[in-house]
Parts: structure tokens; C-alpha cells; sequence
């Protein structure tokens, strides 16, 4: 690993000072599990890093509708919090599946997105639960759509004096389930050859009001499936019409072949795993209503 | 090249160090504070044989830099046995064949010391997924499965053992 000089700023304020001070030549580490490791391969050699472990910044809220997640929240404090069980249980499956428990201890939820990795299991959830991200710079805030954030693999819109501050979440109408399904080469520790996320509205006699479905690892940045998306709303569910909407997901990728998997599978599981997650969401919608 | 001066507490004793900024938390402990327990496998903190306890969570110490340690406390495998006598976890390892060459065992007996502070009784599906990241190339898992319930059993005992006295 390349020397460098080590800051951790006692506020976020301060971080962001030091983060446009130093801009390109720095980098923010929170967890460190995905950003050590390049740095050892010497793939990024920041001159300054800079530590937000003072900044509590990892803070779960819940105010006016909204859920917000500070970046440096961990992957086991996600799974730990009864507010995400109860509104976003496809991230939290994500997060279950991350890995193990001494990266998920570490890992946090800004990493995995400012990393822009196209495998990164989070992403899908939190695209599927419409999530946006604000980035702070000493000139202000700029908030997105976290669809809008990535460019391709390690691509991002973040400007070099720019930190991701919060994750927002809005809280979901009652109606609303969603399935996450990873697929990897074992159950931990693996990276996703494919991942992602379905969600859908739905008022009685099953027919669809709103469709998410969010993927990983099949595209250059995760992407939403939409004209799928679009063969669903309006429409009664029905196995026919999942497998239509499964289908025209397989169409709307562009995967690669590397060591994980080769495109062809990836196409192949691409529309399965669409079908058995929207079969599954469809499943969870009927016993929300049973239930209640 | 950026020296930094860490204080924290590794297995009870309040200790301060002197390191590059770039050392990680696993070399602190084998290099300058000569706790060779905690091994390097892999570097990139996908086989668990540096697990150690920051702050009452098992982490990844490879995959950490020594000054993100600054004020934590930390508990390694040296810190297990009390009094010169070791933990019933440890003990239950070697009565049950957990191991045969030992190299994953430092990191895999955090892990499961991590899972027993927070289950009392783990079935065999928990212990499995607190040591997912915690990879055996030589034994297999189901010794560790066995030691682990071997010395919750003992635990329980003695924590009933204790109550009792203390009525």
C-alpha cells in the first residue's frame, strides 16, 4: 500500500472541508472492506484519506414519510434496525446475504454505492424502494434519484469534492411488497453473478398500480427493468403475464461474460429469477391482505 | 510517510503504539505488538483468519487500518483464556476435533466467541452463518458446530451455577 496521510475530522463539516481541500488526491473511508483492498492493489493510491468515523454519520431515521440513512450506517446495523424490517425487508435480505458478519460489521451502505460497483447487492433493493442519495460539497447539497448516480463499473456522477452524506427512503403505502434474490456461486462470501429487486403495488383483484424491478451485475450500472415494469402496471397479475414481463427483462440487459458468469447464463437467470421474484412478491401481497 | 500514535485496549490492557498510518489493524497486532495469534490468509477479507473482537463485534483486522483502531477495544485470541486457563470455547475446540492444522482457528474461534455473547444456545444454523466468513480448508465445519454447542452447554451450566450461588 502507497503512504498517505491520515485525517479523521471530528465533525462531517470538517470532513467536507477537508474533502474538497484535497479533492482528487483524497479519498473518504468509512468501512473500508472494498476501498483497502484497491488501495493494497494499488488500483487507487489516494495522498489523503479521510475517516468519517467521527461524523456520526451512521444514523437511522424516520421523519415526515422519510427514511434516512446516514452512509456510514453498517450493513449489520441495517439488519438490526426494526424500522427497515418493517418497511424495506428486501434490504435487509440484501444485507443477510452480503458477505459474512465481519464485513457486514464494517461494510457500509455508502460504500457500496459510491464504490459503483455493478454487482453491488444494495443498490437493487434501494433503486426498487425509489431511494435517492444526497452529496454534500462546501458549496452545498445536491440530491438525486440513485438510479441517476452511476455511470458504469467504479463510474459515478460524485464530483471529487463531493461526500455522500444520506441515503432517503420513502415509507411505502401498505400495499407495497417486494423480493430480493441473489444469485452467487455459494451463499456467503460470494459477488453476485446476478442480483436484484421486484416491487409491486397492487390494489385488490391483483391488478398491478406500480412495478419496480432493479438489477445488478447484468449491465454496465445496475438498471431498472422498464418495460417490463410498464407490461405490468395497469394489468391483472397472472403467471402469463409475469413470465411476459420476465421475458422482457432478459431483452432490456446487456451483460458481460467474466470469471462470475458468462452472459448467457446471466441472460437465462436474469428472466428466472425476475419470474420467481415477482411470483414470490405477488405471494407476500396475498397474505399481507389475508392477514390484514 | 505518515507515523501515527494509536491508544486502545487489546485484551484488557490499555496499550498505545506507534505505527505508519498505512499498517493495518492485523500487522499492528502480529508486528508491533508481537500477538502473532491472528493470522494473514488472504488479505482481502474473504477467508476470516484475522478475525478479532473491535468494540464487541468480530471484524475483518486485514481489512482495517491500525489508526480506524484508535480508542476501540479489542479482543484477540490471546485474550481469550482467563487466568491461565482457557476458554471453555477453546477447550471444547480440541475436544471435539475442531481443527487439524489451526490456521483458520484464531479468526474461527472469535467468531463463534462473538456468536455465544449474544446466544446463549445457538442451533447449528446459527453458528453456520456466524461463520460464513470464516473459511476451513482442512477439517470441515462440523467440529466447529459441535464445539461450539459443547461449550454453550458448559456456559449455561456454569452462569446457572453462579446464580444459584448467588442466592
Amino acid at each position: 500500500m502507497e503512504q498517505f496521510n491520515y485525517l479523521a475530522p471530528e465533525s462531517f463539516d470538517q470532513a467536507v472541508v477537508a474533502k474538497s481541500q484535497h479533492a482528487e488526491k483524497s479519498r473518504v473511508i468509512a468501512g473500508g472492506t472494498d476501498l483497502l483492498l484497491r488501495m493494497r492493489d494499488k488500483v487507487v493510491a489516494p495522498s489523503v484519506l479521510i475517516d468519517l468515523r467521527h461524523t456520526s454519520l451512521d444514523k437511522i431515521l424516520v421523519s415526515n414519510g422519510v427514511m434516512t440513512l446516514g452512509a456510514s450506517a453498517s450493513l449489520s446495523q441495517i439488519l438490526e434496525n426494526s424500522e427497515i424490517t418493517q418497511h424495506f425487508p428486501a434490504l435487509q435480505t440484501a444485507c443477510r446475504e452480503f458477505a459474512g458478519p465481519p464485513i457486514r460489521n464494517r461494510a457500509t451502505l455508502g460504500g457500496n454505492i459510491v464504490n459503483a460497483s455493478p454487482a453491488a447487492d444494495l443498490v437493487p433493493p434501494l433503486m426498487a424502494y425509489d431511494a435517492s442519495i444526497v452529496l454534500r460539497a462546501s458549496g452545498g447539497d445536491r440530491a438525486l434519484p440513485l438510479a441517476e448516480f452511476f455511470t458504469g463499473p467504479g463510474q459515478s456522477v460524485i464530483a471529487p469534492d463531493e461526500i455522500l452524506m444520506e441515503i432517503q427512503i420513502p415509507l411505502l403505502v401498505a400495499s407495497s411488497a417486494a423480493t430480493f434474490i441473489k444469485l452467487g456461486q455459494r451463499r456467503s462470501m460470494a459477488i453476485s453473478q446476478v442480483n436484484l429487486t421486484a416491487r409491486l403495488s397492487m390494489h385488490n383483484s391483483d391488478c398491478v398500480t406500480d412495478a419496480r424491478i432493479a438489477l445488478g451485475a447484468v449491465a454496465p450500472p445496475p438498471v431498472r427493468a422498464h418495460s417490463a415494469e410498464d407490461a405490468l402496471v395497469g394489468e391483472k397479475l397472472s403467471e402469463d403475464l409475469i413470465r411476459m414481463a420476465a421475458k422482457k427483462a432478459r431483452e432490456e440487459i446487456t451483460p458481460i461474460s467474466d470469471v462470475r458468469a458468462s452472459l448467457e447464463y446471466r441472460l437465462e437467470m436474469t428472466e428466472v429469477l425476475v419470474r420467481r421474484a415477482l411470483i414470490a412478491t405477488w405471494k407476500k401481497q396475498r397474505r399481507t391482505k389475508t392477514s390484514g | 510517510m505518515d507515523e501515527v500514535e494509536i491508544k486502545l485496549n487489546i485484551n484488557g490492557n490499555v496499550t498505545q503504539v506507534k505505527t505508519e498510518a498505512s499498517t493495518t489493524l492485523l500487522y499492528m497486532l502480529r508486528d508491533d505488538l508481537g500477538l502473532t495469534g491472528t493470522k494473514d490468509g488472504c488479505s482481502s477479507g474473504d477467508c476470516g483468519a484475522c478475525v478479532v473482537m473491535v468494540d464487541n463485534k468480530p471484524v475483518n483486522s486485514c481489512m482495517m487500518l491500525a489508526p480506524q483502531a484508535e480508542g476501540t477495544t479489542v479482543i484477540t485470541v490471546e485474550g481469550l483464556e482467563k487466568d491461565d486457563e482457557l476458554h471453555p470455547l477453546q477447550r471444547a475446540f480440541g475436544e471435539t476435533w475442531a481443527f487439524q492444522c489451526g490456521f483458520c482457528t484464531p479468526g474461527m474461534l472469535i467468531s463463534c466467541y462473538a456468536l455465544l455473547e449474544t446466544n446463549d444456545d445457538p442451533s447449528r444454523e446459527e453458528i453456520l452463518t456466524a461463520i460464513a466468513g470464516n473459511f476451513c480448508r482442512c477439517t470441515g465445519y462440523q467440529g466447529v458446530v459441535n464445539a461450539v454447542q459443547r461449550a454453550a452447554a458448559e456456559l449455561r451450566t456454569k452462569s446457572e451455577d453462579t446464580e444459584k450461588t448467588d442466592v
